[in-house]
């Protein structure tokens, strides 16, 4: 783990973790909670996670060349570290899920019917485990890709979806109340919550840390702006109804858009674009998992647990997307509940711990 | 040891994915759908699916046969089962490819059904089907939905094709709303809306080129009129003249046209103005614990016929007409919402715009919403102004004419 990577980098990392399950089936499940106002919770989300975001750098500024785990072991101990790296690798295993669940029922339900499940399983453990073995610059140089993949893939939806936007939709504002919309934003925080956790993992990796919070903040910020859309053009293009209508809303965005007479059904190309960003995001979490589960087993390379891992993470997933209520019951019921309390709470233990024992964390070896 | 262990794992990798046949469909195996029609069926409960499938060698040309076609581009097959999906299914009885709807142009749907049935089935269906355009088009028939399908219309090789560009051109009549699948299912999922659908019809317009001296012997489609509907059964059908009101609602034209009378002495002699600018806009109110509306539309039209010999200038006739423009338009509005208000049902979707502006209101009183939608009072102000003549600087006037 010797080799890093550059701050924009680690941006355009940020930026893809936080999109591709919160343009489609985020904004779906928010849509179910609080109908027209999910543009407002994406707001309010990105904001939670920029915070959130600057508080992990924090942490991980008090020693640059130390996890957010290996933090924990030199304040409590390795047998408590070791509690946190378990919960970690919880955290990144349901994340995985949840992205497993996003890449399966895109190309599943939308092009791919008749295929197997276990082979969009493989794809999603055997592509992410290569680049994974590669290390960290791979998935991080495959993420600027996906940061202009993410590009195309709004310009194409503008184009093709603009012309039959009707503001009006996105009206009235705070219909379902103001705390409905704030507790709505759980669901999306879920999304930034993977951002920050890999942060807390990877920012020792980057090299310059002085513009580690310029870079995690704008990635979270930048990231935040193109997700944004989505939620408008739903609303907008589709109606809130519509939205919550789906289990893939943006899918449903995606074949609604035409461009002029003859270009229309191009989601192929946008799934392509897409793909890359899905991509990244399940490397990254493959990597992260290896990474606590290495800490779990006190194993200095995570090379070495990476094949188990991506087993469990692959074999766990499988197991959820087989059945559709099944995943999507426990990513709108129990993920935020199994997520947040982990993302908030290990930075926010690192950070307290960090000042309350200063001295001992400075003479860490 | 790294490398020794990538190769072959790559290889094993390649075997998944280059196998290459999992879930193929080649297209010479696919029954490429153009239309479909839904009709209630025979037996009570059963719904009959017809499909318009094009023969793809055959629709490249539309004179005579190609060497391995048999001359006819469309290959329509009828199946019945308790549901839609059942009677799709049941097309493969008779279907030597699979049905395949990723060039479904319009989904026709008979009256009977729409009527006695409801369209529950048809939205969930067609939006689970990830096959399926959503910008197909959704029509409803008081003929049979077979029979429309089945109707070549215009120019085009396949009837489908024909039907989908009669709406690329309806704007230039403006007498039906374009509602496709996306904009039916919104409308549908909305409690401040109910669901509109233009209406197509057979009608004996087209000249046989076999007997051209026999005019209107061929069945055309005309897509004229509106059917509306109240939660998923159809209610009632509004005329042409009806729909002219409530496309300003539903489905604002880009340019419309609008005939009136220019002369006092002969009501025969017409003015016709085409709009070309316009700013229509719905303002809800709450007064009094009852909901009502201000409507204000403001156009900005072209003179482009004027069968009035007159010697006035082409301003002072312009200035004139406009005060007949704005009558004629408010009436068309009012209209459309006496329409609704006497059927009770909110085809124009008020209820959508009130819910905008008054979210809270709205909540209290939706579950009333069809009876105070009848006695709400709507205000209508219409203004109009003729921008252009159009090329001629003074009317078009014989010599003879004297001043009208």
């Amino acid at each position: 783990m010797t080799t890093k990577i550059t701050t924009a980098m680690f941006m355009a990392l940020v930026i893809n973790l936080g999109f591709a399950k919160g343009i489609g089936l985020t904004q779906g499940i928010m849509a179910r909670e609080s109908e027209n106002d999910i543009w407002i919770a994406t707001i309010l989300s990105v904001l939670q996670g920029a915070v959130l975001m600057l508080i992990t750098v924090w942490v991980i500024r008090r020693r640059p060349d130390m996890t957010i785990l290996e933090q924990f072991d030199a304040i409590v101990g390795k047998w408590i570290g070791k509690v946190m790296a378990l919960l970690a690798f919880v955290f990144f295993l349901g994340a995985y899920i949840a992205i497993l669940i996003t890449f399966v029922y895109h190309f599943m339900d939308y092009f791919l019917p008749e295929f197997p499940v276990w082979m969009f399983v493989l794809a999603a453990v055997a592509i992410p485990v290569y680049a994974v073995f590669h290390g960290l610059e791979v998935t991080a140089r495959i993420a600027v890709l996906g940061v202009f993949s993410i590009v195309a893939l709004n310009l194409l939806i503008m184009v093709g979806s603009l012309k039959d936007v009707e503001l009006d939709r996105l009206l009235p504002v705070f219909e379902t109340g103001f705390w409905n919309t704030v507790a709505t934003t759980r669901h999306y925080d879920t999304d930034w919550a993977m951002a920050t956790m890999t942060a807390g993992m990877i920012l020792p990796l980057v090299n310059d840390t002085k513009s580690w919070a310029k870079g995690a903040v704008g990635g979270v910020l930048y990231g935040g702006i193109l997700v944004l859309l989505w939620p408008i053009l739903e609303c907008g293009v589709l109606s809130a109804p519509q939205t919550g209508h789906y289990i893939v809303a943006c899918m449903q965005m995606a074949r609604s858009a035409q461009v002029g007479l003859f270009l229309h059904r191009y989601e192929m190309i946008m799934i392509a674009f897409f793909g890359i960003s899905l991509l990244v995001q399940l490397m990254l979490l493959i990597f992260c998992a290896s990474l606590a589960g290495s800490h779990v087993m006190g194993m200095k390379d995570y090379r070495g647990v990476v094949i188990p891992v991506s087993l469990i993470l692959g074999g766990s997933g499988y197991f959820v997307v087989l059945n559709h209520n099944r995943a999507m019951s426990l990513l709108t019921n129990n993920w935020p509940v199994i997520a947040l309390p982990i993302a908030i709470g290990l930075p926010l233990l690192g950070w307290l711990l960090g000042l309350m024992f200063k001295k001992k964390l400075a003479a860490a070896a | 040891m790294h490398k020794q262990w990538t190769i072959p794992f790559l290889l094993i990798l390649c075997v998944f994915g280059l196998s290459g046949c999992t879930g193929a469909v080649d297209i010479n195996d696919l029954a490429m759908v153009m239309a479909v029609g839904l009709d209630k069926g025979d037996t009570p409960g059963t719904v009959t699916v017809t499909a318009q499938i094009a023969r793809p060698s055959d629709v490249v040309g539309q004179t005579g046969a190609p060497a391995a076609g048999t001359g006819e581009p469309i290959w329509t097959a009828t199946a019945t089962g308790r549901s839609i999906f059942e009677a799709i299914r049941n097309l493969g009885r008779y279907s030597s490819r699979r049905v395949y709807w990723g060039h479904n142009k319009v989904i026709v749907i008979g009256e009977d059904l729409a009527r006695d049935e409801g369209i529950n089935d048809v939205v969930d269906f067609f939006s689970r089907n990830h096959e399926l355009r959503m910008r197909t088009w959704v029509v409803v028939t008081p003929d049979k939905a077979s029979q429309i399908v089945a109707t070549k219309t215009g120019l085009e090789v396949v009837p489908g094709n024909s039907i989908d560009k009669l709406f690329h051109f309806s704007d230039l009549v403006a007498e039906a709303p374009k509602i496709d699948l996306r904009t039916m299912q919104a409308s549908y999922l909305s409690d401040g809306s109910e669901v509109v659908l233009p209406v197509v019809q057979t009608r004996l317009r087209g000249v046989s080129t076999d007997n051209p001296k026999e005019f209107g012997s061929t069945p055309q489609v005309e897509l004229s009129g509106t059917a509306y509907f109240e939660k998923d059964k159809l209610k009632g059908t509004l005329n042409p003249d009806d729909t002219e009101g409530l496309m300003w609602f539903v489905d604002p034209p880009k340019t419309r046209v609008v005939v009136i009378p220019c002369s006092s002495s002969n009501p025969n002699q017409t003015a016709t103005l085409e709009i070309r600018h316009y700013k229509f806009k719905v303002v809800p109110q709450y007064v009094q614990g009852r909901p009502a509306f201000r409507i204000q539309l403001n156009v900005e039209c072209n003179l482009v016929e004027l069968d009035c010999p007159t010697k006035q200038s082409h301003q002072q006739v312009m200035k004139a007409l406009e005060a007949s423009v704005e009558a004629n338009l408010k009436k068309e509005i009012s209209d459309a919402i006496e329409a609704s208000k006497t059927n009770k049902v909110d085809f124009l979707g008020l209820g959508s715009r009130f819910q905008d502006r008054y979210p809270a209101e709205w909540q209290r009183i939706k579950s009333n919403w069809p009876e105070l939608l009848s006695t709400a009072k709507v205000n209508i102000d219409v203004s109009a102004h003729i921008r252009s003549p159009v090329l001629l600087s003074t009317p078009t006037v014989p010599d003879s004419a004297g001043d009208r």
